[in-house]
C-alpha cells in the first residue's frame, strides 16, 4: 500500500476530487493547509497596510491505495491539478505496512 | 407483573419478557409516560425482591439500611435504558460496615441482569453534608423516594436531613445547578435550535425541565423550611411544560429502544421515524420529518425559556458581583419599561396595546441587552391577537427594525421576539423558515436560529480579541448603511423553506415581498436584493484561484461598488461563521480577507473604465428607459464618464445628475444639498475647469465640514459630478435652517469668482483650536502607472485633519494636474484619497510624478 499525499492550489480540489472517483478511488481526507515551495509569498497593499501573505492557503489531499492503483491515481491528480505555473504543487508517495479498519479490525487492503 | 422466582436466570427471563411487553405497549400506544412507568415498576419488583434474597429477609428489613431510588429513578421515570440511580443508605458506619457484603452481591446480581446501576453509598451524616463539588448527589436527593429497608432510616432522611440541608446550601445548590446549566447550554451554543439535537442534554431538553423542577423546589423549600406541594411551578407555566414532557418522554422512549442504549441523539434518520410514526404527536396528520421537528421545537422553547427566566429571577442564581451590576442597570428605566435585576417590567400593564411602544420593547431589550419579565412576556402574548388583525407595517416597522438591527443585542431581541411569535407576525416572509431543519452536512443550527447568530456574529466583532474579527470589525465601522446588512442576513435563506428550488432565487421573491411590506425605498431595496442574491457568490470564487488577477476582476465587477463589496464580504463571513462554531477557520477568514483586499484593489485602479451610452448594460438599459424622451442628450451625457460612476450612482440619481446639467443655462453652477441618516450630502455638477474639486472642498473646509467621502467624476463633453458627504462639526446646518441657502450660495459665490476663499479659509483658521490627533498616521503616497490606460493612479494616506482635501487637491493643480477621478474615503483619523490625475489628457511622467510627490510631502508636513 501506498499513501498519496498531494499538495494542490484550492481551485483544483473539485477537479482532482472527480478525477480521482472516475479511476475508481472511493476515499480520502482534504486538509486545508498553508505553505510555500519556490512560489514564495504575495504581499498586498491596503489602506496603507501591507498584507504580505508568506505562506498560501492551498489543499491537501490523503489517500492510501493499493499499490496497482498508485500509477493512475498520480496520473489523475498530475492531469487534473496541473496549470504549468509555478504554484500547482507536489505530490508525495510514501510505503504503508498495514492499515487497520476500526470498525471490524480489518487489516491490510481491504480495510482501505 | 409479579416476579414469582428469586433465581437470577428466572429473573432475568422475566425482566426481558416484561421489558419486551413494554416496548411493544409503547410501539402500539406511542405513550412515554407510561413506559417510564412501567419500567420504574418493573426494575422496582426487581431490586426489591433481590433485597429479600440477598440483604434481608424481613419486610422493611433491615434496620439501620435502607435502598433509596434517586435521580431519574426516584422521580419514576425509568427510560428504557438509563442507569439506575440507587442509593445505600445506612445509619452509620457500623451498619454500613456490617453490609458491605449483602450489598456487593446485590449490586453484583443486578449487574449480572444487565441492569446498569449507578450507586451511591452514604451514611445518614454524610448525605447531611454539601460537598460544593458534586452538586449533583445533593440534587438526586430532591428526588428521592423508599424502596425497602429501614423505613424509618428513610424518613429521617426525607423529613428532616433533607429539609434541613437544602434550606441551610439553598444559595451554593442554586448557584451550583445555575452554573452547571449555563456550562451545558454553553456547550450546546446556547441554544436549542440544533439540526440533530439532543433530547436530554440540549437547551429545551430533558435535562432543562429538570433544572427547572429542582430551581422552583429549592427556592419552595428555602421558603417553606420542609417539602412544599407537588405543584411549585406557576401553573400556566406548569401546564406548557407537562405537554412538553408528554412529548419529550415519547421521543426519548422511541430513541432508548431504536438505538438499543442509552442514546438521546435525535439523528436525521432518528427524525424520519419519528415523523413516520408520528411519535409524541398521534393525532398529527402525514408529517414530514421538517414537521415533526418543529413540533420538537415547539415544545423545547418553553422549557428553556422557563428555566433560563427561572435562572433569571431567583435572586441566588448569579454571582453577588453580577446582581449588583443588575441592580445598577435598574437605574436605564424608563418612562415606559422599569428595569429590576437585569428584567425589563411595564411601567403601564396596558401600553402594550399600542403597536408602537411593544416596538420600543424590543428596541429597549436590543439596546441594553436585558431580557423580558415572564410577566412583560405574559403581556405580549395577551397582546397578540389584537395586533394580529392589524399589525404594524409600512415605513413605521422599518424604522423600529432598522433600529433595533443596529443594536448590540439584536440578535437577542429577534430570538425573544421569535420565541414570542411576534417576529412571524410583523415579518410573516420569516414563517417558512421558522424552526426550519435543513439537512446538510456542516450546518449545525436550524434556518432561523442561523441566521440570528449571523446577525449576532457581526455584532460582536468588536468585542473580539480574534485577529480576524478586528479586521471584519473595522469594516463593519466603515459601512454607510449597516442596517440593510443585518435584514440581508435576516432575509439570506428563506428560500430554503421553498424545497425543491434555488434558494437563492426563493430568497430574493421573499425578500421582495418583506420590503415591499417594510415601503423600503428602491436605492434600499437594491442594496438588500444585491445582498441576497450575491450571498453564496464570495465563497464560489474563493475555490477558485484567487490569487488570478482574472478570477479577482470577474468577482469585483460582479460586485461593482467599494461599498457593496464591504457589505458582501462581512455577510460571507457572518454567513460561514454562523454554520458551525468550527466552520470558519482561520483559513477561510484568510481567503476571504484576500479576496476582499484583492477585489477592493482592483475597484480602486479600474475606476476609470469609462461609459459608452450605446453599450448593451443592465443599468444603462434601465437608464435608457427611464430617459427614453431624451435620449440624445442622455446618451451624449453619459458618454465618457468613468464605469464607477455608474455604480455608485442609482438610476434616478443619474437622471437627477442629467437634469442638473440640463440647468445649465440658468445656472452653471448646480448644487444640491441633501441631508442622509450619518452624513450631508452636497452634489455639485458644472462645468470642468482648474482647480474645481480643490475650490469645492476648499469651501467645505471654510464652513467647518468635515468631508468624510468624495467622489469626483467628469464626462467626455467635461461635465463635471462631484458628490462630497460631510459631517457638520459645529452644527451650523442642524441648527439654522437658515444658513442652508447660505452655504449653497457660497461655493456658487466662491466657483464663479464673487467671492474669496482665501479669506473665509483664513477666517475659518483664526477660530480654529489645534486638536491633537487621538492615533498617528504616517503619510504615504504611492503612484500606479499600470492600472489605468490613460490616467496615473495617486493614491494619498494622511492624518486626517481639516482642509485636508483642499490641500492635496491644491498641490495637484498647482502642479497642473487634473484630477480625472477623485475617491475619497476617511477610517477613524485616517483619510484615504485616490485621485486618477492626467496632464494634458495623458499620463503623468515619472520627472512630473517626483515633482508632485515632493510638492506632497512639502504641504502635508506644514503645519496648517
Amino acid at each position: 500500500m501506498t499513501k498519496v499525499e498531494a499538495i494542490i492550489q484550492n481551485s483544483k480540489l473539485e477537479a482532482v476530487k472527480s478525477a480521482l472517483q472516475d479511476i475508481g478511488v472511493e476515499g480520502m481526507t482534504v486538509m486545508e493547509v498553508r505553505g510555500h515551495g519556490r512560489q514564495k509569498g504575495h504581499t498586498e497593499v491596503y489602506r496603507g497596510r501591507e498584507y504580505s501573505v508568506d505562506l498560501i492557503p492551498k489543499t491537501k489531499l490523503e489517500l492510501v491505495l493499493a499499490d496497482p492503483m498508485v500509477e493512475k491515481a498520480v496520473q489523475a491528480i498530475l492531469g487534473a491539478a496541473r496549470t504549468g505555473k509555478i504554484g500547482d504543487g507536489k505530490i508525495f508517495l510514501s510505503h504503508i505496512d498495514d492499515a487497520i479498519r476500526i470498525r471490524n479490525e480489518e487489516r491490510g487492503e481491504g480495510s482501505l | 407483573m409479579t416476579v414469582s422466582s428469586s433465581s437470577t436466570g428466572e429473573l432475568r427471563d422475566s425482566l426481558q419478557e416484561e421489558s419486551a411487553r413494554i416496548q411493544q405497549e409503547f410501539e402500539a400506544t406511542g405513550d412515554g409516560r407510561a413506559a417510564v412507568a412501567a419500567r420504574t415498576q418493573l426494575v422496582e419488583q426487581i431490586l426489591k425482591k433481590l433485597w429479600l434474597r440477598l440483604v434481608s429477609p424481613q419486610e422493611q428489613g433491615p434496620r439501620n439500611c435502607a435502598l433509596v431510588a434517586t435521580g431519574g429513578f426516584g422521580r419514576g421515570w425509568l427510560f428504557p435504558y438509563s442507569d439506575i440511580d440507587l442509593l445505600f443508605l445506612f445509619a452509620d458506619r457500623d451498619a454500613e460496615q456490617a453490609f458491605k457484603d449483602p450489598i456487593q452481591r446485590f449490586s453484583q446480581e443486578l449487574w449480572d441482569l444487565r441492569l446498569k446501576l449507578s450507586p451511591a453509598s452514604r451514611t445518614l451524616a454524610e448525605c447531611d453534608r454539601f460537598d460544593p463539588n458534586n452538586t449533583e448527589f445533593t440534587i438526586s436527593l430532591l428526588d428521592c423516594r423508599y424502596l425497602t429497608g429501614d423505613r424509618d432510616l428513610f424518613a429521617r432522611l426525607h423529613g428532616k436531613v433533607i429539609p434541613k440541608l437544602v434550606v441551610r446550601e439553598s444559595k451554593a445548590l442554586i448557584q451550583g445547578l445555575a452554573e452547571v446549566t449555563r456550562q451545558r447550554h454553553a456547550k450546546h451554543g446556547n441554544t436549542l435550535f440544533h439540526l440533530e439535537p439532543n433530547l436530554k442534554e440540549s437547551p429545551g431538553g430533558l435535562r432543562d425541565y429538570n433544572v427547572a423542577c429542582w430551581l422552583a423546589l429549592i427556592s419552595a423549600m428555602d421558603k417553606l423550611r420542609d417539602w412544599p406541594d407537588a405543584s411549585s411551578l406557576r401553573a400556566p407555566v406548569r401546564k406548557q411544560l407537562e405537554a412538553a414532557l408528554d412529548f419529550l418522554m415519547a421521543a426519548r422512549c422511541f430513541l432508548h429502544f431504536r438505538h438499543g442504549r442509552d442514546d438521546n441523539t435525535l439523528s436525521w434518520e432518528a427524525q424520519d421515524e419519528a415523523a413516520a410514526r408520528k411519535i409524541g404527536a398521534p393525532e398529527s396528520p402525514e408529517l414530514t420529518a421538517a414537521d415533526w421537528m418543529r413540533i420538537y421545537f415547539g415544545h423545547a422553547r418553553p422549557v428553556q425559556r422557563a428555566v433560563e427566566q427561572l435562572l433569571e429571577e431567583i435572586p441566588d442564581a448569579w454571582s453577588s458581583l453580577y446582581r449588583q451590576f443588575q441592580s445598577w442597570r435598574s437605574r436605564l428605566s424608563t418612562p415606559d419599561f422599569s428595569v429590576v435585576d437585569g428584567l425589563i417590567f411595564l411601567q403601564q400593564p396596558s401600553a402594550l396595546q399600542d403597536p408602537e411602544i411593544l416596538l420600543r420593547l424590543f428596541h429597549f431589550m436590543a439596546h441594553h441587552g436585558l431580557k423580558l419579565s415572564t410577566t412583560t412576556e405574559y403581556r405580549i402574548e395577551q397582546t397578540l391577537p389584537a395586533l394580529a388583525s392589524t399589525p404594524p407595517r409600512g415605513a413605521e416597522l422599518w424604522l423600529y427594525l432598522q433600529e433595533t438591527l443596529l443594536q448590540p443585542h439584536a440578535a437577542e431581541a429577534l430570538r425573544a421576539m421569535h420565541s414570542l411569535r411576534l417576529l412571524t407576525l410583523l415579518l410573516p416572509e420569516l414563517k417558512p423558515i421558522d424552526a426550519l431543519v435543513v439537512r446538510d452536512f456542516y450546518h449545525r443550527f436550524t434556518v432561523d436560529e442561523h441566521s440570528f447568530l449571523a446577525i449576532e456574529s457581526l455584532h460582536r466583532l468588536n468585542q473580539s480579541q480574534s485577529e480576524w474579527d478586528k479586521r471584519y470589525a473595522e469594516l463593519l465601522g466603515e459601512l454607510e448603511d449597516p442596517e440593510l446588512l443585518y435584514l440581508a442576513l435576516l432575509l439570506h435563506d428563506t428560500g430554503k423553506g421553498e424545497p425543491g428550488r434555488n434558494h437563492v432565487e426563493g430568497s430574493l421573491e421573499i425578500a421582495e415581498q418583506c420590503m415591499d411590506r417594510l415601503d423600503m425605498d428602491p436605492g434600499e431595496r437594491a442594496t438588500v436584493l444585491f445582498l441576497i442574491g450575491s450571498h453564496l457568490e464570495m465563497s464560489a470564487t474563493l475555490r477558485r484561484d484567487i490569487f488570478n488577477p482574472e478570477t479577482v476582476a470577474a468577482f469585483a465587477e460582479k460586485v461593482g461598488t467599494p461599498e457593496r463589496l464591504k457589505m458582501l464580504c462581512l455577510l460571507t463571513y457572518a454567513d460561514m461563521k454562523a454554520v458551525n462554531p468550527e466552520a470558519l477557520t482561520p483559513w477561510k477568514a484568510e481567503n476571504v480577507w484576500q479576496l476582499y483586499i484583492s477585489a477592493a484593489n482592483h475597484l480602486n485602479r479600474s475606476a476609470d473604465q469609462r461609459v459608452h451610452g450605446d453599450v448593451d448594460d443592465e443599468k444603462v438599459a434601465r437608464l435608457r428607459s427611464l430617459a427614453s424622451v431624451t435620449s440624445n442628450k442622455f446618451k451624449s451625457f453619459l458618454e465618457g464618464f468613468p464605469q464607477r460612476y455608474l455604480r455608485v450612482h442609482s438610476a434616478e440619481e443619474v437622471m437627477r445628475h442629467m437634469e442638473m446639467a440640463n440647468h445649465f443655462g440658468e445656472d452653471p453652477v448646480q448644487v444640491e444639498l441633501k441631508r442622509g441618516r450619518h452624513w450631508y450630502e452636497l452634489t455639485l455638477v458644472t462645468r470642468d475647469r482648474p482647480f474645481l474639486f480643490a475650490t469645492l472642498a476648499g469651501v467645505l473646509a471654510a464652513w467647518g465640514m468635515n468631508i468624510v467621502k468624495a467622489n469626483a467624476f467628469s464626462n467626455q463633453a467635461g461635465t463635471v459630478v462631484d458628490s462630497l458627504y460631510f459631517t457638520d462639526s459645529f452644527r451650523t446646518l442642524e441648527l439654522n435652517l437658515s444658513e442652508w441657502g447660505r452655504f449653497k450660495r457660497s461655493i456658487t459665490d466662491v466657483l464663479l469668482g464673487e467671492a474669496d476663499l482665501a479669506r473665509m479659509l483664513r477666517d475659518r483658521q483664526r477660530s480654529e483650536k489645534g486638536a491633537i490627533a487621538k492615533v498617528k498616521v504616517e503619510t504615504r503616497i504611492d503612484f500606479d502607472h499600470s492600472c489605468s490606460s490613460t490616467s496615473t493612479l495617486v493614491q494619498v494616506i494622511a492624518q486626517d485633519r481639516p482642509r485636508l482635501l483642499h490641500r492635496i487637491a491644491s498641490c495637484f493643480s498647482d502642479q497642473k494636474c487634473n484630477i480625472e477621478i477623485a475617491l475619497i474615503d476617511t477610517e477613524g483619523q485616517m483619510a484615504i484619497d485616490a485621485f486618477y490625475l492626467t496632464f494634458n489628457g495623458a499620463k503623468l511622467t515619472p520627472e512630473h510624478c517626483k515633482r508632485v510627490e515632493n510638492a506632497l510631502v512639502e504641504e502635508l508636513s506644514a503645519k496648517n
